[in-house]
Formats: structure tokens, C-alpha cells, sequence
């Protein structure tokens, strides 16, 4: 068959979310792809600016449903460095508790939709079970499944009484089991391992060069992640590890994501059993003096980054949000060429997508005209000296 | 045997058409509540499968732009009438009516054709998901056609007859013929999935990946035709499966009154088939989809030479025996 | 293999899902459900209508007298909510004085009158 344009999306039962790919395919191998994501842009920058920092809150982490925790706890924090206030410890410990059970959530999530992707259905209902206890344990602490709403600038909304620490302990052993048979499941159940090895792989040079983060750069052996690197939380108090894998391809992505799943278990067990007495939050200054701060924290996908610039007001003058996902488009673009059409989603998946983070882009056009909003990524070519990068972010 | 009255009333009414979809839909329900269970679901209710054929029945049939109506609502049509006229064949209560030797090659061939609809379906929709389902659906034919041949080819040759009916005759007087062929059964219950399009197999009908393939543009009854056509092919399937290695319908001793022998030979067909789906039902849980270019590998590589030492053992055995 | 042996176990038992509505699981404590007003505390200060983050909380008319901090108050105004349009972020319920506004321990009902839709 010559050269077609099979066009995913923006309505397709592979996405969860509005994106446009135009795979231009030679038969069953892909050629080239481009990217549209501007289907979810919803002005939340720019409704950002009007809201003080008690209204901007909620909706920063209405951002996105699986990360809300992250927005908010990276904004929070970002806000706090620039008013010069101390949290107290009680308050760190219960971010992290939160913000580990949302990776937890996220994880899990995750794996469910790479094997429903691969047709293999029964993963998929098992992982989301298990899922629930998750959930269930969320919603005791916070009142709600996800968009927890603990945060406020100063520290913790609500505070963790015994009994929902007792109930929470109380999950993790079963949790702990049931990712042990993942894990098992992972490395011996024959469908899934054809379909995952060897597919959209990535060397360690080009994650670096395209950018990547989070899980999708640690499966290919880059080894950094912002809470050993640059440590917020309780992450500097509590004993965990850096999961990283040799292989890039995404056999190695779900070991990664398989073994952070452990290591949250282990971080929210350590921080219930230790948490700190004490008060939850501190008082506030109306008002934020002014400042920029780039305040970043490792979301379930990687590095989350807010730029923040404040003006002296009770407002944000700009916040500008660089989502994990939006740093791992590029690294999907270079691996979906020279591999089948089959391998479209499943390659798609294992960066994690979530386009409600990701839709807000801005392209400086660098030719001197005037800074213009557009919304496409333009095709990148794998070869390294094939001329200009024609990359833009 | 053969009064006309008898003819028609077999056709149409039991084990004819009429059982035929009631035990299709019957079929199809238990294999979804399988499905479920094994998933830790509740699972669809009995009538299920029933309500979804008359609910596609009612719906607007949607004409795509350029594609020519009259020969889209045809090709569901005939595969149907294929699947249903390879039934006519399938021992269901006894020795079938129609049979004939050489029987089972019609069945066989007969069987094959609700995947050359599909890939008709898929090249005449004028969708690139669809052509690309239809180009899959083919090339996954030509895979697995051959082990399938071949595996329901070794129990013609041990009992000595191309006709389905009398290879159940055979297996009444000797022992059952999975037991002197079971690679042949693996293979043959591995093509039968591959034929049905179920995963680890459903590679044209890959949601995730090209909508619904040859599918996708099918609405309304011509939708629900094609869903029969293809729970129909599971009860044929599933009722070959049982009669040529599994022994079909027949008790292994005569009992006295003959209407007692046929009642226990239907029951046993009915326990068969609901084995043959179970084990079916079980791959389809316990696995994911594979690539186009994975089961050609698989499928040469492995199915297919599995299949041909199958013939060798069986030709062997026969020369064995029948010399001597 | 894992995958058959726990395949054949789901079979044979009950599967987990709760049969709504003749089974319920137990709501939490901190469950954030629908927005109730109790009118003998709010003192009309204006600060749910204030910190709402959708603004769904206007200030309407509802003279009355309430006690706060000893001291006997006129107060003209009682905070009104779209509930359909609130989004339970739960602040108004933080940022109350005499927690005269708090989110109940119920799942949001429909409903046709008009107390479902505003309180």
C-alpha cells in the first residue's frame, strides 16, 4: 500500500483524552507522525491570574483529575518559598502521605490501561480493583476520591485522626501482596511481554536529548528524579529509592512504574507509622511579596514544573505550568517511527498521557514576529543529521 | 427419513434454525458471564444477547457517502446463510440427515467464508480503519487456516471417512479421538479461536487500535446479522470440535427405546460444546492481543508444524494398524 | 501460571462488585457531600460568598437576629448556593467562622423541587 494517512483521534477508543495523530503509514510500519493537542486548552493560566491564593487553588488542581495533588502541592510550595513561611513538619508528612498515595493511584491506573490497550482485559479489571482500596483510603483522608483538596497555602486543610491512620495501615499489607503477583504477572505472562519488549525503544542519549522525564526517562536509564535530586516534603526524612531500568523500551517503563508502586507503599507506611505531632498549618500574609520562583516536584509522570511570578498583590501575576506529559511528547513522535501501527497505542500509553495537563502550549516564533499561541508539534526526525531540528515547544 | 414433513420440521424448527439461534444466544451469554466471573465481575443477565440482537434489529442503518447500499446489506446476508447451511451438516442428535461423504470438506469451506464477508466488508467501506481490518482479517485466514485444516483433517483419516457423521460412528466403536490425537486438538481448538476472532486472536477487530476494523462501518441489522453470524460460527464450531474428537452425540452403548438414545445423545452434545467453550472462553481471559506479524510467526513456526507432525503421527498409526 | 490459577478462583466465588442500590458502602466521616447552611449560627459575614472558588454563593436577603460572642446582631443577608454548580472544594466550610455552612455527609440527590437545586 503507498504512503496513507491513518488519522487517531481526536475521537478514537485509544484515547482517554482529545489529541490529534495523523500517522502517515507505509503499509503496517509508520513513517511519520504529527501531533495536535490543543483539544483540551482551557484558559486555566490565565483564569489563574484573577483568583487570590485562597480561590486559585481549587482550580489549579482541577488542572488535571490523576495529578491534582501535585498541582496544588507544587504551587503551594512554590508560594511558601516566596512568602518565606516554614511549614510545619505534621503538615510535610501529610503532603507526602497524600501525595504517594496518589502515585499509588496513578500507578495503578496506569498498568490497567497498558493491558487494556493490549486487549487484555482481565489485567486491566484486576489492577483497578485493587485500585479501590486506594481510593477508599484517599477518600477517608480527604472526603473525595480525587481533587483531594488538602492543600492550602501554609500547609494541610484537615488533619489525620488514629483511626483513619489505623484503617489506612490496615490496607497496605493486601496492596503489598497484590503488586508482588503483578510484578510476577509482568515478567511471565507471554502476551503481555511480545507486546511490550523491544517496542518503543529509546536509547539513554536520545531521552536526554528529546527531553524526557519521569518514568519514561528512568526506564532508559536517566537517573534523576526531583525528590532525590532536589528534595521537598519528607522525602529527605523517609527511606526510599531511585527505580531505573537499562531497557527504554516499554517492558522497562511498566518495571518502573511496577517498582515506584512499591517504593509508595513503603513511603506511606514509613510516614503513617512516623508522622510528627504538632499543628497542620501556619498563618498567612495576605499578600505575597514580589518574586519568581520555579518550584518542581516529581508527579506520578515525571517532572512537574510551575513558574511562578508574583507582583506584591494578593494574586499571582503569572503562572505558567510545564507538565510532565508535555516534556514526553517529543520522546513518543521519535519512537512511534519504524514500528507498526499496531504499536501505536500501546507506545502512546507507556508515556502516560494526560492531555488535560499537557494543553497549554506557547510557540516563540523566533524569527522576531510577535509571541504567538499555537498548538501543534511539529514531526521529528529521528535522524540526528537531518538539518534543523524542526521541534518546537 | 425421509418424509419432507420430517425435513422441514428438522430444518426449521429442532435441532434446526430455530435451536440454532436460541443456542447460539445461549452460548453467547455464557461465555460473556465466564468472561465476567473470571474477571471478578457479575457479568451480563440471561437474556442479554437476546435483547442486544433485537435492539440492533430496530436501529437506523447508516449508508456511508460513495458505498454501494445494496451490496453492503447483502454480504451479511450470506455469511450468515453459510454459517447456518453449515450447521445443517454438524451432528447434532444422531447421524445428521444431510450427510454425505465429503461433508466435511463443505463445512469446512463453508466456515471460512463469514472472514471473506469481513474482508469484503472492510475493502468496500470506504475507511481506512476498515481496509486495514479487512487486509488483517485475510492475512490472519491464510495463517490459520492451514493448522485448522490440517488438525480437523487427521480425525477423517483415522476413522477412514470424509463424512462428519460417520467419524462419529467411528469414535462410537472405538475410544474417543483426542485421545489418540490431542496436538491435533490443541491445534484445532487454537484455529477455531483464530477463527472466531477472539483474543489472543481478535487482531482485525483491535478496538484500541483501529476502531472496530471491517466493523466499524456496519449499523443497525446489518450489525446484528453479522453478531449472529458470528455466535452462530461458535456453536458449529464448537458442535465440529465435539463430533470429531470428543465422539459427537453418540452414546458409547445403545440404549433400548430409540427416542431415550437420542434425548441422551443431545445431552451429551450439549455438555460437549459447553466444554469446548469453556476451554475457549478460559484462552480468551487469560490473554492479550497479539500483532499481525507475531502470529505469522507463531503461526508458522509452531501451529502449523505442529499440525503437520500431527498428520505424521496419524499416518503412522494408520499403517500400523491397518497393515498388520 | 498466576493468571489461570486466580482466573479459576474468581469463578468459583462471589465477584466483588456492590449491587447498588440494594447494597451501599458506608460514606467517610470527612465525605464531602451536599452544602448545608444552618441559618441560627451564620452570622452574614459574606466569607463562603467570598473564598468560593466557582462562585456559586450570593449573599441574599434574610433578615434575623442571631447571637454571636454574647452580643445579640441584626443581620440582614444569609448566603444563598447553586448547588448544582458547586464544585464541594470545601472551602467556604474552612473559612466559616461559626461553621454555619458545612458540607453534609450525603451524596448530592436529584430532584425536582426547588430545595434540591438551591438551599
Amino acid at each position: 500500500m503507498p504512503e496513507v494517512v491513518v488519522s487517531i483521534g481526536p475521537q478514537h477508543p485509544a484515547l482517554k483524552e482529545p489529541v490529534n495523530f495523523k500517522v502517515i503509514a507505509d503499509g503496517e510500519k509508520i513513517v511519520r507522525l504529527e501531533l495536535d493537542l490543543s483539544y483540551n486548552h482551557r484558559g486555566i493560566e490565565k483564569a489563574a491570574e484573577q483568583r487570590d491564593f485562597i480561590r486559585v487553588i481549587p482550580l489549579l488542581e482541577r488542572v488535571c483529575g490523576i495529578c491534582s495533588h501535585s498541582h496544588a502541592t507544587v504551587f503551594s510550595k512554590g508560594i511558601e518559598e516566596i512568602m518565606g513561611l516554614e511549614i510545619p513538619p505534621r503538615a510535610q508528612y501529610i503532603r507526602t502521605i497524600i501525595a504517594e498515595l496518589e502515585r499509588m493511584h496513578s500507578h495503578l491506573l496506569w498498568l490497567g490501561v497498558a493491558a487494556h490497550v493490549i486487549g487484555f482485559n482481565t489485567l486491566f479489571m484486576w489492577t483497578w480493583r485493587d485500585r479501590e482500596a486506594v481510593q477508599d483510603t484517599l477518600e477517608e483522608m480527604s472526603g473525595n476520591r480525587v481533587h483531594y483538596g488538602m492543600n492550602e497555602i501554609g500547609g494541610v486543610r484537615r488533619d489525620l485522626t488514629p483511626a483513619q491512620v489505623e484503617a489506612a495501615l490496615s490496607r497496605l499489607p493486601a496492596l503489598e501482596e497484590r503488586i508482588r503477583k503483578y510484578v510476577e504477572m509482568v515478567n511471565s505472562e507471554e502476551t503481555m511481554l511480545i507486546r511490550f519488549r523491544g517496542v518503543g525503544t529509546m536509547s539513554r542519549e536520545e531521552a536526554l536529548k528529546y527531553g524526557a522525564v519521569g518514568p519514561t526517562a528512568r526506564a532508559s536509564g536517566v537517573d534523576y528524579d526531583v525528590r532525590r535530586d532536589d528534595p521537598y516534603l519528607a522525602y529527605a526524612e523517609v527511606p526510599w529509592n531511585v527505580i531505573t531500568d537499562t531497557r527504554g523500551d516499554v517492558y522497562g517503563r511498566t518495571r518502573v512504574r511496577i517498582g515506584e508502586l512499591w517504593e509508595s507503599t513503603q513511603i506511606v507506611r514509613s510516614c503513617l507509622e512516623n508522622i510528627p505531632a504538632g499543628p497542620i498549618r501556619v498563618d498567612t500574609p495576605k499578600k505575597a511579596p514580589k518574586g519568581e520562583i520555579l518550584s518542581r516536584y516529581e508527579a506520578p509522570r515525571g517532572e512537574l514544573a510551575h513558574f511562578i511570578r508574583t507582583n506584591g498583590t494578593d494574586r499571582v501575576e503569572r503562572v505558567d505550568i510545564r507538565t510532565p506529559t508535555l516534556a514526553n511528547w517529543t520522546s513518543v513522535a521519535v519512537c512511534l517511527v519504524n514500528q507498526n501501527i499496531a504499536d501505536i497505542p500501546v507506545i502512546v500509553a507507556a508515556i502516560d498521557p494526560c492531555l488535560s495537563c499537557t494543553s497549554r502550549l506557547t510557540v516563540v516564533n523566533r524569527e522576531g514576529s510577535p509571541v504567538v499561541a499555537v498548538n501543534r508539534v511539529l514531526p521529528v526526525k529521528r535522524d540526528p543529521d537531518s538539518g534543523e531540528d524542526k521541534e518546537r515547544r | 427419513m425421509t418424509d419432507p414433513v420430517f425435513i422441514l420440521l428438522y430444518i426449521f424448527l429442532f435441532p434446526g434454525f430455530f435451536f440454532l439461534i436460541a443456542y447460539a444466544l445461549v452460548l453467547a451469554y455464557l461465555d460473556r458471564k465466564i468472561a465476567a466471573r473470571m474477571q471478578q465481575r457479575v457479568g451480563p443477565p440471561f437474556y442479554q444477547p437476546f435483547a442486544d440482537l433485537l435492539k440492533m434489529l430496530g436501529k437506523e442503518v447508516i449508508n456511508p457517502d460513495g458505498v454501494d447500499w445494496r451490496v453492503f446489506d447483502a454480504i451479511p446476508l450470506v455469511a450468515l446463510a453459510a454459517v447456518m447451511t453449515a450447521y445443517l451438516y454438524v451432528p447434532i442428535i444422531g447421524y445428521s440427515p444431510f450427510a454425505f461423504p465429503g461433508d466435511l470438506v463443505v463445512v469446512l469451506y463453508l466456515m471460512a467464508l463469514p472472514t471473506i464477508a469481513l474482508f469484503l466488508l472492510g475493502w468496500l467501506s470506504r475507511n481506512i480503519f476498515s481496509a486495514i481490518g479487512g487486509i488483517r482479517a485475510v492475512t490472519q485466514l491464510f495463517i490459520y487456516e492451514v493448522p485448522f485444516f490440517l488438525a480437523l483433517l487427521t480425525p477423517a483419516i483415522m476413522a477412514g471417512s470424509w463424512s462428519i457423521s460417520e467419524i462419529v460412528v467411528w469414535q462410537q466403536h472405538n475410544l474417543w479421538i483426542v485421545f489418540f490425537q490431542p496436538i491435533g486438538f490443541i491445534v484445532a481448538l487454537i484455529g477455531l479461536q483464530a477463527k472466531l476472532e477472539r483474543t489472543p486472536f481478535d487482531i482485525p477487530e483491535a478496538e484500541t487500535e483501529i476502531v472496530a476494523g471491517p466493523w466499524t462501518e456496519l449499523t443497525g441489522r446489518r450489525l446484528a446479522v453479522m453478531d449472529l453470524t458470528l455466535d452462530i460460527s461458535l456453536v458449529v464450531g464448537s458442535a465440529l470440535v465435539a463430533a470429531l474428537f470428543l465422539g459427537g452425540p453418540l452414546v458409547p452403548w445403545t440404549l433400548s427405546p430409540p427416542w431415550l438414545n437420542s434425548i441422551a445423545g443431545f445431552l451429551l452434545f450439549l455438555a460437549k460444546t459447553l466444554s469446548v467453550l469453556l476451554i475457549l472462553s478460559s484462552i480468551k481471559v487469560a490473554t492479550g492481543r497479539i500483532r499481525i506479524d507475531q502470529l505469522n510467526d507463531i503461526g508458522w513456526k509452531y501451529i502449523a508444524s505442529a499440525a503437520v507432525v500431527q498428520v505424521g503421527i496419524v499416518l503412522v498409526i494408520n499403517y500400523l494398524w491397518v497393515t498388520p | 501460571m498466576s493468571v489461570l490459577r486466580e482466573m479459576l478462583e474468581n469463578l468459583l466465588s462471589r465477584p466483588i462488585t456492590i449491587m447498588y442500590p440494594k447494597e451501599k458502602l458506608p460514606i467517610p466521616e470527612a465525605f464531602r457531600g451536599r452544602v448545608a447552611i444552618t441559618d441560627d449560627k451564620c452570622i452574614g459575614c459574606s466569607k463562603c460568598s467570598l473564598v468560593c472558588p466557582a462562585q456559586v454563593i450570593s449573599m441574599t436577603d434574610g433578615p434575623r437576629e442571631v447571637e454571636f460572642r454574647g452580643k445579640n446582631l441584626a443581620r440582614k443577608k444569609r448566603p444563598q448556593v447553586k448547588l448544582f454548580k458547586c464544585i464541594r472544594c470545601g472551602l467556604c466550610e474552612r473559612h466559616c467562622p461559626t461553621g454555619a455552612i458545612h458540607l453534609e455527609h450525603v451524596h448530592a440527590g436529584s430532584g425536582t423541587d426547588r430545595e434540591v437545586v438551591v438551599t
